[in-house]
Order: C-alpha cells, then sequence, then structure tokens
C-alpha cells in the first residue's frame, strides 16, 4: 500500500543529550533519516514517534524547519514509551511519523515583538519557534524569552539558552532561591509580572504546566495583552495523529488535526475540561 | 433496476456470485450473527446482534509486522488487507446509515488506507424492514427510515413469496446483473405492493429522539449539567453500547511482542471507545473526563452534536443496540430527550 498512513520512517538517532536528571527526566535526541530525507514540518507541529515492540508516542517536533538534517525531540520519562526512549543510544533505529497538527502563525507575526514564556517541558515545542525567529532575527522587533524550572536542575536547554542571551533577551527563573542563583526566584507568572512586557505590536506564545499556562494567561491579560494575541498549545492523549482514533477531541475538533496550537482567543471559548 | 426475484431462486443467485464470499444472518446460540453463508440465506432475522461495521473494519487489524535483529536496523513489512470481495446479506437501513457515517470519518481530512482497502471490496444487501419495528428502533427520528438505502447497494423487500430486488448503486447493479436470468421484471402490481409495504413499515409507531435538529444547540448548553453524572451513575464502563453501534469507530494501536530475541512483532489497531476511563486518561494519570458523566456526555455529544456539527447529520441512525444491550439500562433515547428538555 503507498502512502500507509501508520506506516513510519525509519530514522537513526544520531544524538543524545541529558537535558534533566531524577524523577522527571528530559533527554534530547536529533534523528537522521535512514533512507531519503525525513518530512518537512513547521513550527508548533508533532511526530509519532515509534519503538518497534514498545509503540507509539506523540511528541513535539522541537528543531527548526528551516534544520533539515536532523529533527530534534526532548522526551519526559513517563511511560512505556518514553522510558524505552530513555534507554536508547547512538546509532538505534526508531520509527517516525508525520507531522501532525496545525502550527505557530510565524510568518503572520513578521515586525513584532516576540514573548516566549515556557515552563518545564514546555520549551520543546516552542523552541522551533525561538530557534526560526531568531535565525530570522531581523523580520521580528523584540524578542524576549521566559522560561522556569522547578530547580536549576530542571532547566533543560541550558547551554542554547546561554548562546541566544547574545541575540535576545533571556530570562530565567526558578520556583525557590537556591545557592548560586542570580536571576528570578519564584513562579513563571510571576517572573513575567516582573518584567512588565508591553503588550503594544507584541505576541506572547505560551507552553508549560496547564496551571502555569492558566496564570500566565490571567497576568498577561492584566497587563493588557488580547486574547487574540496569546497563542497556546494543548496535550491530549493521542494514538493516532490523523483525527480517526477518536481520543482528542475538545468538543467538535480533534486536537491532533485542528491543533495542538490555539489563540487564546479560540481556546478560551472552549470547555476546559472535555 | 428494479426487479423481481422468486424466494425459491435466493440460493441460486448466491451461488452465481461465485466470485464473493456471501455473509448472510446465522442464528448460532440465540444471537443473530453475519456468517459466511454458500447455500441457503435466511432473511427472516430482526437485526444481527452485531453490525456488520467489522467488514471494513475489523475489530483486530494488523497494520505491519516488524522484526529486529539486536544491533541491526528494524525491518517493517506492511500487511495488506486482502482483495478477497464480500457481499453481506440482509443489512438492515439502520445498519446501512451506518456505512456512509463510517465512510466519512475515514476519508475526512485523509484517507485511511486499511478502511479503504476493505471498503472498497464489500457490498451491502439490504433488507427493508416490513415488520413492526422492534422496542428500541427509532430510525425514523434520526432522519433514516425502516426503507431507506442510504449506503446500500442493493435493497431487497420482501414481498411474501418473493423479494422486490433494487439496485442502488453500480455495485448493486453488478450483483443483480451476475444473476441475470433469475431476476423478472416487476408487473405493476408488484410496484403497488412494494409502496404498499414501504408506507406501512414507515407508518408504525417507534420510539424517538424529539426534534433531533434542535438537539445539537440544547447539548452544547447542557455541557456543564449535573444531569450527565445523575443518569450515567450505574454504568460500568463495559463497552458494550459502543462496541455494537454502527458508528462508533475509536480505535487504539499498540504493539503486541511475540518473540524478545530477535523482536518480532506486530503493531495492531483495535476496536477502543470513549466509555474506557483509559481512553484519555494521561500518563500522569490526569483524566479529562474524570468519571462516567463526563463520558456519557463524550458518548451522546458526538452522536448528536460534534458530529452533526463536522458532517451536518447525526452520527446515531437509530439501531438500538446500545439501549438493548447495555447490562444496566443506560439509555440513549431516554438521555437526549431529558437532557434536552432540562436545557429548556
Ligand atoms: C501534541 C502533543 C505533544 C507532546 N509533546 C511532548 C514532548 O515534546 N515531549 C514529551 O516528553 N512529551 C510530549 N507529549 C506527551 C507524550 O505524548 C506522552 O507523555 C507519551 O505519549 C507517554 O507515553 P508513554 O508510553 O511513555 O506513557 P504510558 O503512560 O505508558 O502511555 C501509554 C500510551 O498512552 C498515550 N499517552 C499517555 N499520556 C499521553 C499524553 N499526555 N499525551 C499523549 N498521549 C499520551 C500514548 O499513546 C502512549 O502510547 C506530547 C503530547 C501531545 C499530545
Ligand atoms: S467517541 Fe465514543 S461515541 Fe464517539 S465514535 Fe468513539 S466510541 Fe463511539
Ligand atoms: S453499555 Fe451501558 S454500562 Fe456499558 S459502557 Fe455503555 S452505557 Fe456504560
Ligand atoms: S489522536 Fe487519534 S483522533 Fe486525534
Amino acid at each position: 500500500m503507498p502512502d500507509n498512513i501508520y506506516l513510519p520512517e525509519l530514522a537513526r538517532i544520531a544524538y543524545i543529550k541529558d537535558e534533566v536528571y531524577g524523577e522527571r527526566a528530559i533527554k534530547t535526541f536529533r534523528v537522521e533519516p535512514v533512507d531519503g530525507e525525513l518530512f518537512e514540518h513547521d513550527c508548533g507541529q508533532c511526530a509519532m514517534l515509534s519503538i518497534f515492540g514498545r509503540g507509539e508516542s506523540m511528541i513535539s517536533i522541537a528543531s527548526s524547519p528551516l534544520i533539515r538534517e536532523y529533527k530534534q525531540f526532548s522526551i519526559m520519562r513517563v511511560g512505556r514509551v518514553s522510558s524505552a526512549f530513555h534507554d536508547l543510544a547512538v546509532g538505534d533505529v526508531i520509527g517516525l511519523r508525520g507531522p501532525y497538527g496545525n502550527s505557530f502563525p510565524v510568518d503572520d507575526w513578521r515586525g513584532k515583538n516576540l514573548y516566549f514564556i515556557g515552563g518545564g517541558c514546555g520549551l520543546a515545542p516552542i523552541w522551533p519557534v525561538i530557534t526560526t525567529a531568531v535565525a530570522q532575527r531581523a523580520n521580528f522587533k523584540n524578542i524576549t524569552v521566559f522560561y522556569g524550572g522547578r530547580t536549576s536542575r530542571d532547566i533543560m536547554y541550558r547551554a542554547e539558552l546561554e548562546k541566544l542571551r547574545e541575540s535576545v533577551d533571556v530570562h530565567l527563573s526558578i520556583d525557590k532561591a537556591e545557592e548560586g542563583w542570580n536571576e528570578y526566584c519564584g513562579f513563571v507568572p510571576a517572573a513575567v509580572m516582573d518584567k512588565d512586557p508591553v503588550p503594544d505590536n507584541a505576541i506572547a506564545i505560551t507552553c508549560g504546566p496547564p496551571i502555569m499556562i492558566k496564570f500566565v494567561i490571567q497576568n498577561l491579560n492584566k497587563l493588557g495583552f488580547k486574547d487574540e494575541q496569546i497563542y497556546t498549545t494543548i496535550e491530549n492523549k493521542m494514538k493516532c495523529g490523523l483525527g480517526k482514533c477518536g481520543r482528542c477531541n475538545v468538543g467538535k475538533d480533534y486536537v491532533c488535526v485542528k491543533g495542538p496550537v490555539y489563540s487564546w482567543a479560540v481556546l478560551k471559548n472552549l470547555p476546559e475540561e472535555y | 433496476m428494479e426487479k423481481i426475484l422468486n424466494k425459491k431462486h435466493i440460493d441460486d443467485w448466491i451461488a452465481a456470485l461465485d466470485s464473493w464470499d456471501i455473509l448472510g444472518p446465522v442464528l448460532e446460540d440465540g444471537i443473530w450473527a453475519y456468517q459466511p453463508v454458500s447455500g441457503a440465506v435466511r432473511l427472516d432475522h430482526p437485526n444481527t446482534r452485531q453490525s456488520p461495521k467489522g467488514l471494513a473494519f475489523p475489530q483486530r487489524e494488523i497494520f505491519f509486522k516488524f522484526e529486529q535483529i539486536k544491533g541491526e536496523a528494524p525491518r517493517l513489512t506492511q500487511v495488506v488487507p486482502d482483495e478477497q470481495r464480500h457481499a453481506v446479506f440482509g443489512v438492515r437501513p439502520c445498519d446501512g446509515r451506518g456505512v456512509p457515517r463510517m465512510d466519512l470519518v475515514f476519508t475526512d481530512h485523509v484517507e485511511d488506507n486499511y478502511y479503504q482497502a476493505r471498503r472498497k471490496n464489500v457490498a451491502y444487501v439490504g433488507l427493508a424492514c416490513n415488520k413492526p419495528p422492534g422496542p428500541n428502533c427509532f430510525c425514523l427520528s434520526v432522519g433514516g427510515s425502516p426503507v431507506s438505502t442510504d449506503g446500500l447497494d442493493v435493497q431487497m423487500t420482501d414481498l411474501g413469496d418473493r423479494y422486490f430486488v433494487k439496485a442502488v448503486t453500480e455495485t448493486g447493479k453488478g450483483l443483480m446483473t451476475a444473476a441475470g436470468k433469475l431476476f423478472a421484471e416487476p408487473s405493476a402490481a408488484d410496484q403497488k405492493q412494494v409502496e404498499q409495504v414501504h408506507a406501512d413499515a414507515v407508518a408504525h409507531p417507534q420510539r424517538a429522539v424529539r426534534n433531533v435538529e434542535a438537539v445539537p444547540a440544547k447539548l452544547k448548553a447542557s455541557f456543564k449539567s449535573p444531569l450527565w453524572q445523575e443518569l450515567a451513575r450505574a454504568c460500568i464502563g463495559c463497552g458494550i453500547c459502543t462496541f455494537l453501534c454502527p458508528t462508533c469507530h475509536c480505535f487504539d494501536i499498540n504493539d503486541e511482542v511475540q518473540s524478545k530475541a530477535p523482536l518480532k512483532g506486530i503493531r495492531v489497531r483495535t476496536w477502543d471507545n470513549c466509555q474506557f476511563p483509559d481512553f484519555t486518561m494521561h500518563s500522569s494519570g490526569h483524566n479529562p473526563r474524570e468519571n462516567t458523566g463526563a463520558r456519557l456526555r463524550q458518548r451522546v455529544a458526538h452522536k448528536f452534536q460534534y458530529f452533526p456539527e463536522n458532517f451536518g447529520m447525526p452520527q446515531c441512525t437509530g439501531c438500538g443496540r446500545c439501549v438493548s444491550e447495555c447490562p444496566v439500562g443506560i439509555d440513549i433515547v431516554a438521555v437526549v430527550n431529558k437532557v434536552v428538555e432540562n436545557a429548556g
């Protein structure tokens, strides 16, 4: 059957990095095609990753679409498939199908100030937007990244974030004070308020734990950001990615097709638990 | 194409369809099921326990085999559905109307290769309902009818000692021309009789979902209604309602390992459903549909709100299986009417 929508292509792990250790460990993987080229994607889209014998998981593509040589994924160890990923070594071969879902309308944001607000594992889904915007720096005005982890050991992409400081404003935060930490201490929503972002000609993109997103959006609204200026993503359990297995819907829409990216103007009218 | 088939010739018709595998309703241990038949086809069943949806969407579908020798790349081999054609006889109109609804799901956005590969090789030979409806039939109230041809390739109507046989699609015409000489031209009296039988069938009183066009808006307004949990309290989450439903399409995808070293196994799609708690449960244990009320709401709203919003028609075809077979008596007709009534 040509174009079998359920048949993954094979990809080889070319790079593995431990981002976060401990109970909520996160590893970053870069995969390269075994044959030919991998599919193209847009910022915010996801892919179904397979470990044969274990199953599939939906994971955000964390690399910029401008990078054609590899695709990057950052995976938290939580269950059957994600744990198997944490046991892989460079050279191992996995399955990949996609890309799935909609994307951030990055082209519509030319000439604007961009605020990225991430927490925990939520940096991965917005990382392609950040790195694409930085690669096309001249197309955007100010770019500001807020990112927080529970502790300094929960900060992912640490080296990349330091490098990012060369071209954009980066504000890191951790929940509680630690020795040797000279940036913000407190939750991400408060870290944002601390810097008073200005809503004029701006877009705010936020991703992270649902409770963080909720308060970030409340605070952005307080600062004068309109609902249409705020973008976020939602994560529902997924199996197919194709709008057929029936489990990821919010109301009439399947998030795997119509999401995972939503403007708050759209999302706030949908029920919270569906 | 409209013809008359003497009842004693039905087995000859089936014999003439030698390139098709024929399925018909068979009574076994008190349960009607579509099973392969070679000789006699009996078309006097009320309806089968399971709809014929499994012909295009089997309960288990193997997508591919995987094999991996340690240190080497995995090898994947697609499993492609076989090309054998199936004609299923005795399909009731409610189940016929399930077919275009499943087609919509499996072709919307992208085509599902496995569904399409099977679907194109299935012909649905329907049987109009001319007896009084079962106690839980409600097809008329959801846009159907005991004599609907929607989704069927052929419609047969029982006229006593003979069938009135009508081709609905080109495939249906093909099935009929395969045994051309067995069929006779209908007389004016046959035409008159079939019209009368159909008119009588439609006139039988049935249960009803009231005012189905108004239901989507009312359900939307009732999302937070406490009625959902009240009406679903007895649900044991067995999933029978959805497994028996001619339009439920939800599935799971899993790997089954047959050997560990070398690794050998299959990736399989199996029916799944929204009445199971883990259907939407995240790895963290968080479940957006945390109780039976939220899950009943999903099932009812999918049939009567979301599907109509997406495709302009209710997904439910009124077969009544979920009502008859629910072990705790949860009744979708009563639930919809009650929630709608309470929405004011
Ligand atoms: C759009 C989207 C983007 C995501 N991006 C990332 C990412 O970049 N990094 C990351 O670490 N995780 C991400 N996730 C979550 C990730 O998909 C789940 O953590 C993962 O599927 C769990 O699988 P498991 O086998 O390890 O866990 P198990 O608990 O063993 O899961 C069994 C099955 O349940 C399903 N499942 C369970 N929880 C989820 C969930 N929260 N979301 C989707 N499917 C689930 C999977 O299909 C999985 O095969 C994303 C989820 C979605 C929906
Ligand atoms: S969501 Fe529920 S009601 Fe809808 S098709 Fe799936 S199992 Fe059936
Ligand atoms: S058949 Fe009845 S008890 Fe079983 S899941 Fe459906 S509503 Fe619940
Ligand atoms: S993941 Fe299957 S419908 Fe969205």
